[in-house]
């Protein structure tokens, strides 16, 4: 098998040499070169035979391999066929008695010129079927080959992703255990703070100190709903908690908590017209709602004209925050429109808590397949937009 | 009332405990901690508070079963859930079993004392009423008139579909009382009529909203209890 197989490959690779050359002249040109070329050689070594061994036989075969050689090199069977019945015609005229003249009168020789025909048409047949396995081996091998190295490439790709998921996964578990273990201490802390507070024993100069306790215990408490949202989301095993919700509820929910957080700012809500029932994770929603409207409040420098409309727009459902404060600087809104997290410089001490916190928004936005956006009015002040898909999409 | 009214606070996590107790007692309440389920009921029948705190995550009992037992029990006393995010069914369960309201960790103190005083508001009124049905409820400027069938904005009546007003009806009924959707949709469309939707509810509620001129953002009549029911305000 193992020598089959290296004349195969040599046979290809004789022919892929044959071709590269060749390829440069046209095909029938070429074959009817190559036919020319064999047959004067046959003549050529037949009639140097003939000189010197005086038999006529030999000739044929002769001429049988010029046709094996004619079929291996041309394409198609014509040119072997062809060449065999010239070699047959040229046979009986040169190399055989009586000489330069067709004769079939010589006793047998028909028989002998027509299987000298059909041995040449046969072995002409088997050439060409011989080089079209070659062709289709090599092909098959390229493709094997590239089978095997796309397969190499997903094996490498899949372990790596298995990896990155697995990494994922543990980090997403740590988070969430630290966040549901924060949680308590930070009730029991903020509680127990507000406790002292409301007692008549704290003298005013502790009563700041534990007013900052307070307000950084709950700020703490924001930033661990936010982990636990985020880690929630990129488990990707868990798909949202999806359900109908009436969305007014939700976002007035969502002021109700963000009132209880900031007791002093003041915030209207425009109901819709329209009933807004639609499919979301409501505790999400809540939570993106509380966050524009505490960025609001954080960063717009005017808590008084804060504003949280619902409205339909076409199949969406959308919820506005508006406020009429100092507006957002253009490489926000810029970050914002192209889905990207804040830049550092503007994540930092001067945005405090406003990163996380949109990156989390524009997270659940997009999990939910609707939209969102940022801009200032014209007349001053910022926009947060999100839409929610009024139906549920099929594409998921 | 001259006597503090007592509350037992079945509560596993000592902070946490603490600091309810602490306001509790700031509160002018009698505070009992309790740190086990056990140890809990123990302690109910031998000081028969007015009111028990219950956390559901308790580490020797479910708080669930406690819920049970508490029910089971001739005289009712009212049961606020304290519940964590996550256990959003649970909570619903316990509501349905018959406690009166829940807070969900983390909360706030004034938020916790607010419910506390609406739930013993309600028990009081219950042990007045001795189980005789008022006929007309007020809440703020809001008349429900069960025997006229009629529902007076101050001085205005305003018109309710027959559903509308008996989700009213039971809500005021119940005032102070956080209703799940399936106990609403079970009384008002009867018992077999949810069918894992609640948007007939919703949809009501939303209307009712409409009418009441009442916005979700700064609840006078109704609140929402996000995801859970509906409660309707009594102070």
């Amino acid at each position: 098998m193992a020598f089959f197989r290296k004349i195969k490959v040599r046979f290809s690779s004789i022919y892929h040499d044959l071709e590269a050359l060749f390829r440069r002249i046209p095909a029938i040109p070429r074959n009817l070169m190559v036919t020319a070329l064999f047959l004067c050689a046959a003549y050529w070594a037949s009639s140097i035979l003939i000189s010197h061994t005086g038999g006529e036989n030999n000739s044929a075969l002769v001429f049988v391999l010029a046709v094996v050689l004619i079929s291996l090199l041309t394409s198609g069977y014509f040119y072997g066929i062809a060449a065999s019945i010239i070699g047959a015609l040229c046979i009986n005229i040169y190399f055989m008695a009586p000489y330069a003249q067709f004769s079939l009168t010589r006793a047998g020789y028909p028989v002998a010129m027509l299987s000298m025909v059909a041995i040449s048409c046969v072995v002409c047949a088997l050439t060409a079927r011989v080089k079209k396995q070659a062709v289709e081996a090599a092909r098959r091998e390229k493709n094997t080959k590239a089978l095997y190295e796309m397969n190499e490439k997903l094996n490498a790709e899949k372990a790596a992703i298995q990896l990155q998921s697995e990494r994922e996964a543990i980090r997403g578990n740590i988070l969430r255990a630290v966040s549901h273990d924060l949680r308590t201490p930070l009730t029991a802390i903020s509680g127990a703070v507000s406790v002292l507070l409301s007692s008549p024993e704290v003298s005013p100069k502790n009563l700041s100190m534990l007013t900052d306790i307070k307000r950084d215990a709950d700020s703490l408490i924001v930033m661990v709903e936010n982990l636990l949202s985020v880690t929630r989301l990129q488990d990707g095993t868990f798909p949202l908690k999806k359900q109908e919700e009436m969305l007014e509820e939700v976002a007035g929910d969502a002021l109700l908590t963000t009132r209880r957080h900031f007791p002093d700012c003041h915030i209207a809500m425009d109901l819709s017209e329209d009933i807004l029932y639609l499919p979301m994770d409501p505790l999400l929603i809540k939570q993106v709602i509380v966050n524009l409207l505490e960025n609001a409040i954080r960063h717009s420098g005017d808590l008084e004209h804060i504003r949280l409309s619902l409205f339909r727009q076409e199949d969406y459902a959308v919820v506005e925050v508006r406020d009429k404060g100092c507006g957002l600087l253009p490489e926000v809104c810029q970050a914002i429109q192209a889905g990207k997290p804040l830049p550092q410089s503007l994540s930092g001490d001067t945005t405090r808590g406003m990163g996380i916190g949109l990156s989390v928004c524009q997270r659940i936005i997009k999990a939910h397949g609707g939209f969102f956006a940022a801009g200032n009015d014209p007349e001053g002040g910022a926009v947060f937009r999100f839409g929610l898909p009024m139906e549920e999409h099929s594409h998921e | 009332m001259s006597e503090k009214q007592t509350i037992l606070v079945i509560e596993d996590e000592r902070s946490i405990s603490n600091f309810i107790c602490r306001a509790l007692t700031a509160n002018d309440y009698k505070a009992i901690p309790a740190y086990r389920g056990k140890e809990g009921m123990s302690l109910f029948f031998s000081h028969s508070p007015d009111l028990v705190l219950l956390d559901l995550g308790l580490p020797d009992t479910d708080g669930l079963d406690i819920l049970a037992q508490l029910r089971g029990l001739p005289r009712e006393v009212p049961t606020i859930i304290i519940s964590a995010r996550d256990r959003e069914s649970e909570k619903v369960k316990a509501l349905d079993m018959g406690a009166d309201d829940y807070v969900v960790k983390p909360f706030g103190v004034s938020e916790l004392l607010a419910r506390i005083r609406s739930a013993l508001r309600r028990s009081d009124r219950l042990k007045l009423s001795q189980g005789i049905q008022r006929d007309v409820y007020q809440i703020k400027d809001l008349t429900v008139d069960l025997a006229r069938h009629q529902v007076m904005l101050g001085d205005e009546e305003i018109h309710f579909t027959q559903n509308e007003f008996k989700i009213i009806e039971l809500l005021a009924i119940h005032a102070g009382k956080v209703l799940t959707y399936d106990f609403i949709l079970a009384h008002v469309w009867g018992p077999y009529s949810s069918s894992g939707s609640n948007q007939i509810l919703r949809v009501n509620m939303a209307n009712i909203r409409r009418k009441l001129k009442e916005n979700p953002s700064d609840p006078k009549y109704i609140h929402t209890e996000l995801g859970i029911g509906y409660r309707m305000l009594d102070d």
